[in-house]
Order: structure tokens, then sequence, then C-alpha cells
């Protein structure tokens, strides 16, 4: 049972450390073009914050219990110091870092852009102080590598709300420069992830037979997911974007309802890490 | 993104690799799905890394699982851990290692204690 809360909390604590750290990328690449959505896309990424830090810290928490096998291992301070020994270092980075976006985002000026951009790389430095990058001996490709992935997920999921938001509260002309911005750069950072993602594996799995195993179906899931992604952003850029510029209300309405259906996918996607990262590994 | 780049990408999986990632056991006395004709009086556990046990249980059957200890404090590649005196039957020993990685594994071997102490150990 303490195994599938621990997913669980993994994966809410993903989505919304990346979600926060993602309106901080967001408001700094494009919150100039902002009118009247920018103090609402501030709101939600300071909301996301909060809401990570509890659940990083619900996560952190469980881990005693994980050892134990019992959710009374929670209070067990010899396995709790265990985890603070191992897992540690990852946590206070990954509250450090959604602590600054947190504050970053209650400041309207420069500095606080910079402060947004710094906590997002801290926040998502966390990841590669735990797992496979962590103690593997091509540390130094892995870790940039899941940086670079990592960085452009936040980018992407983090930017899909604050275009909700802004379609329905910016103008026409505004809605449709920043969805025509976000494009643009989503269009050379997107397929990075995969690229990223396939030199991952490259190094973390050992041969094609982990494809018969659970963690190589769990990646083939993933990147089946990613495919889908892929197909509903292409969708936004080619059809419903466009339609959105026009004021066509249905435009608009579809337009929002493929931000939506992408930021289920890419939460699908983080679970199915969770579990691939909380119980299997590329034997 | 073009299909031809997502479809080369998987193909490139199946190219190099090292595998470290967390520890998994590689092998175990007894082994996995082994049937014995003598209790044995512990279990060791070989890992594929260095691994700490945080927590082990033996159960037997449907009865009621039971905690296993002292446990190891440091990390080790292999660990021994004791045994209580094992009646014929059907086991599983469970446990939870925590890697060098940080992540907490769960795992388990099943083996059996067979009625007839003359049979020797065998593998299924």
């Amino acid at each position: 049972m303490q195994d599938i809360l621990s997913v669980a909390l993994r994966a809410l604590s993903f989505l919304f450390l990346l979600q926060a750290a993602g309106v901080a990328l967001f408001l700094a690449i494009f919150g100039r073009l902002l009118a009247s959505s920018a103090d609402a896309i501030r709101g939600l990424g300071r909301w996301s914050a909060r809401v990570g830090l509890a659940f990083v810290a619900a996560h952190y928490a469980l881990e005693a219990a994980r050892m134990a096998g019992e959710f009374s291992g929670i209070w067990d301070l010899s396995l709790q110091r265990t985890a603070l020994r191992s897992g540690g270092a990852a946590f206070g980075v990954r509250v450090l870092g959604l602590s600054l976006v947190a504050l970053s985002l209650r400041r309207v000026d420069a500095g606080a852009l910079v402060l947004g951009v710094v906590g997002t790389a801290i926040a998502v430095a966390a990841f590669i102080l735990v797992g496979h990058t962590a103690v593997h001996p091509q540390r130094w490709i892995l870790a940039p590598l899941l940086m670079l992935h990592l960085l452009i997920v936040a980018f992407w999921l983090g930017a899909l709300l604050p275009l909700y938001l802004a379609s329905l509260r910016e103008s026409p002309e505004i809605s449709t420069t920043l969805v025509n911005a976000f494009s643009r750069l989503a269009t050379w950072l997107v397929p990075g992830i995969l690229v990223a993602g396939v030199a991952l594996a490259i190094l973390l799995v050992p041969s094609i037979g982990v494809f018969a195993q659970p963690y190589g179906w769990l990646l083939l899931t993933k990147v089946a997911l990613f495919a889908g992604l892929m197909g509903l952003a292409s969708l936004n850029k080619w059809r419903l974007g466009p339609a959105l510029g026009r004021g066509d209300h249905r435009g608009g309405l579809g337009f929002r309802r493929s931000l939506l259906s992408e930021y289920v996918l890419i939460f699908v996607v983080l679970t199915v890490t969770a579990v691939m990262t909380t119980f299997f590994s590329p034997e | 993104m073009k299909s031809s780049t997502l479809l080369s990408g998987i193909a490139l999986l199946a190219l190099v690799g090292v595998a470290h990632a967390h520890a998994h056991l590689k092998r175990s006395i007894p082994a996995d799905a082994s049937v014995v004709s003598v209790a044995p009086s512990s279990v060791v556990l070989t890992f594929s890394e260095a691994a700490r046990l945080t927590a082990a249980w033996i159960q037997k059957g449907d009865a009621a699982k039971q905690k296993l200890g002292p446990l190891p404090e440091r990390p080790a590649t292999e660990v021994t851990v004791a045994l209580p005196a094992l009646q014929p039957g059907t086991y599983v020993v469970s446990w939870r290692a925590l890697s060098d990685d940080g992540h907490v594994m769960p795992g388990q071997i099943r083996f059996a204690v067979s009625e007839s102490p003359g049979a020797g150990p065998t593998q299924h």
C-alpha cells in the first residue's frame, strides 16, 4: 500500500514541480507579451510551487515507510536518518528550487524573472542527485542529458495552463501572437525531449532484452504516449491555434480542450515514469 | 516530429548500453523457486551492486509474515540473513533494499523445504 501511495505522491510531485518551474520559464520567455493574464499565470505558478512543496515533502517522508515495508516506518528514526543520508540532498535542493520559484512569482520585475529561472534550474537539478544518474560511471553525460530532458518537459508542461488562461483572458491578437511565439520555440525544443530520452535509454538500457521486461514495456509506453502528444501539439499548431486567432469561439474551445488533453497525457507519462523508477530497473 | 526520427531513435536503443541502475537480485542461496532437502539456517542474497537491506520477512504458506533480523548495517553486494528453524513447507523471503542511487527496491524469493531429507537440493 505504501508503494502505491509513494508512486502517486511521486507522480504528483513531478507534475507540480515541473509545472511551477515551467510557469517561471513561460513568464521569463513570453511574459512581455502578456497583458491581462499575467497575474493569473503568476498565481498559478505560486500555487503550483506550494502544492509541489507539499507533495515533495510527503513523498520524502514516506521513504522510511517504504524501507520498512509498513507505514509505521515513518516513525522509525533510524530509517529516517537512512532516508536523510540517501535522499536528503535531493529533497533539500528540490525545496530550495521550488521556494525560489514561489518567491520569484510574488514580484514583477527583471530580477524576479532571473530568480524564477535560477529556481527552475535548481529544482530540476535535484533529479540528477538521485537515481541512475547519481551513481552511473557515465554521469558526466547522463546528468546534462537528464537536465535538458526535464527542462524541456517543464517548458512544455508549464506552458499549457498559461496558454489556456491567456486564450480566455487575452484579446485574439495577443493570444495568437503568444501561441505563435510558443509554437516557434516548441518546434525546436520539444524534439529534444525525445533525443535526450533516447540518448539516456541507450546509456541505461543494457540490451534489447529489456523490452521483454516491465521496464522496457513502460519505456515503450512512454514513447507511444509521446507520439500521441506530438499529434496533439501538431493539431494545436496547424489547426486549433490559427482558429483561435480568427476569434472563432469553437476554435478557441477546441484549442483549450486540446491543451487539457496534452496536460492529462503528460501527467500519464509522469505517472508511468514514477511507476518505472519506483519498481523496476533496466536489468 | 517525423516518424523516421522516432523509429531511428527506437532502433538506436538496441545498439549499445551499460547497465547501472537500482540494485537487483542476481542470485540467492537457496535459489529462487528451488526445493531443498535440508532447512537452511540463513539466506544469502547477492545483488547487482551494493545495497542495504532495510527490512526482511519470511512467510510460510498463508501464515503471518515473520520479521527477520538483525540486518547488516552497511550496504554490501552479498547479504546474509539468519533464518529461524524451518519446517517442511513452502516459504517466501521478501525484503526492502536501499540502492546506492537512493531507490528503495522490493524483492522476494520462494523456496520449499522438502519432507524427505534424503533428496538433494533441486532447481525448478
